[in-house]
């Protein structure tokens, strides 16, 4: 027993017992007939198709019988044979099939199906798939309803009733929700694909629809509009946009038939594209003070972005991280009679001024 | 005489052994194995899928069935939460529980899966994965087998990132060429 599988309880069922019977029986009886034609039948029996020659002697053979006897006999078996035949055939219809429940091999979520049965009495029907797994009595001979409930979720149903079973499938119905990926939430300005957009496709149960729907990508930003429609493979849609030239929140949308999910992108300047600074002399040292620092679409960087200034003399180097604050960052440096200072933030460097003290 | 018994006995317990063995071998592999899943990731779009993911996306989808093949013949729904996520759990958790009302479960032996990743996200939280599985199927009624076959199923499965493995959130059998 290396396998689970047990055999199929088909070949048990006592209703196909007199079936098998009836028509092995008769399966046997042509045979029987057929073999019985040929020893009935052996050379020279029919004599008016002899050689001439043969046929004088041929007549006095008493196995040799009138052509048109023995036609009447052959068409007769014939007849019958073939009507065994036929009964043959339609007996092994019905052991095959009877009983079989007759079940699309699709079905659209939460349609409801009717299943034709045949015979009498009670059974109970199973019907088991992904989230269902129902076992209620039906009665043979009518029909046995499956509702839309019952067949809610997409996949591989198993049926079985009666001794019978087979399986079908239920597909996702029309697209009812999107699930929506928009990543990331914050975005530089003025960046190539930056943006990506991923859209799931689900009906009303949950279901993935996997057939091709065409997804609407929608980036909004004060009424500037860059739409991209894409279509789903498998249940998924995704795109890349470029963020604006423009700083500020974006509204992004993917949509497809009557479903829509928005999420808001929020696009900020991207690095600084550079940094001025100027210097003075001030109570407590060298103040140095950035112009307003901006991306190179002309976005004032944001406040909290993080300049660092840095003065070198001869006792050496002062550093001093500033956060840019109302769009200019500003640092107090150390006295100092001869030093050089410079202004960077992230891999902009700006300009470098050589201070003297008089 | 006596000896002729004795052989006799020693004889038919090492038959019992010899029948009983293929039995208890079968046992194991329902109960504990985990699947082969051969995954295939080179088609993967629109983002490449990094070796180690590719890994541990193997070894989760394998957890995954093991864990489903247990909950759905044990009628068992903590084996799911480690692997299942969302929309696929909830499904799995209600489909047991309605077997476990109706005194009905299912039974798969998993012959081994032939995985492909369609779809990995750009930003690499999500991905979909076509996989051919190869089954043998029994659903049973108690003791009772309402239906077994052998069959080759294929499904599509969502997985998301979680903390540290990849989860099902979504797994339906699609009829072939879907």
């Amino acid at each position: 027993m290396n396998s689970l599988l047990v055999e199929r309880p088909f070949s048990s069922a006592p209703v196909e017992r007199p079936f098998r019977v009836a028509s092995l029986a008769i399966l046997e009886e042509w045979v029987r007939m057929l073999r019985s034609k040929s020893s009935a039948s052996p050379a020279g029996e029919y004599c008016d198709r002899m050689d001439p020659s043969l046929q004088a002697r041929s007549a006095d053979d008493s196995r040799c019988k009138p052509r048109s006897t023995w036609l009447a006999g052959t068409a007769a078996k014939i007849a019958m044979a073939c009507a065994a035949f036929l009964f043959v055939v339609c007996c092994l219809g019905l052991y095959g099939f009877a009983g079989e429940l007759n079940v699309p091999a699709t079905v659209t979520a939460g349609s409801g199906l009717s299943i034709p049965t045949s015979g009498s009495g009670d059974a109970t029907l199973y019907l088991v798939g992904p989230g269902t797994a129902i076992a209620r009595k039906v009665q043979l001979g009518a029909n046995v309803q499956l509702s839309g409930e019952e067949l809610e979720n997409a996949g591989r149903y198993v049926i079985a009733l009666d001794g019978n079973s087979t399986t079908f499938f239920v597909t996702a119905a029309p697209v009812h929700s999107v699930a929506f990926l928009a990543r990331p939430s914050r975005v530089p300005a003025d960046t190539h694909n930056v943006i990506s957009g991923t859209a799931f496709l689900f009906d009303r149960y949950q279901n993935l629809v996997l057939r091709p729907q065409p997804v609407k990508f929608e980036l909004n930003e004060n009424g500037q509009v860059v739409a991209r429609t894409e279509t789903s493979k498998d249940g998924v849609a995704y795109t890349k946009l470029d963020s604006s030239k423009k700083a500020g929140p974006a509204q992004f949308t993917a949509a497809s038939g009557d479903a829509s999910v928005r999420r808001v992108v929020q696009q900020v300047a991207a690095d600084p594209c550079n940094i001025r600074m100027s210097v003075q002399r001030d109570p407590k040292g060298i103040l140095a003070r950035t112009d307003p620092i901006r991306d190179c679409s002309g976005n004032p960087v944001p406040d909290g972005t993080i300049v660092t200034f840095t003065a070198t003399d001869a006792q050496g180097k002062s550093t001093v991280d500033a956060r840019i604050k109302q769009g200019i960052a500003q640092a107090q440096l150390p006295a100092s009679r001869d030093a050089t200072i410079s202004v960077a933030s992230g891999v902009v460097v700006g300009n470098e001024i050589k201070w003297r003290s008089e | 005489m006596r000896g002729g018994v004795r052989l006799g006995l020693v004889l038919t317990a090492l038959g019992a052994v010899a029948l009983l063995a293929p039995m208890r071998k079968s046992g194991l592999v329902l109960a504990g194995a985990m699947p082969s899943v051969s995954l295939n990731a080179a088609q993967a779009q629109p983002r490449q899928v990094e070796e180690t993911t590719e890994k541990a996306v193997a070894r989760d989808y394998a957890a995954a069935w093991q864990a489903m093949a247990e909950a759905l013949d044990q009628n068992r729904t903590d084996l799911l939460a480690a692997s299942f996520i969302g929309t696929a759990n909830d499904k799995l958790r209600a489909g047991i529980e309605q077997q476990r009302k109706t005194g009905l479960h299912q039974r798969i032996v998993d012959k081994g899966h032939t995985a492909e990743i369609v779809f990995y996200s750009p930003e690499g939280s999500a991905m979909e994965l076509h996989d051919t599985a190869r089954l043998e199927l029994q659903t049973m009624d108690g003791g009772k087998v309402l239906h077994s076959e052998n069959a080759t199923i294929h499904y599509v499965a969502l997985l998301t990132a979680a903390e540290n493995s990849w989860k099902v959130r979504v797994m339906e059998a699609v009829p072939e060429g879907q």
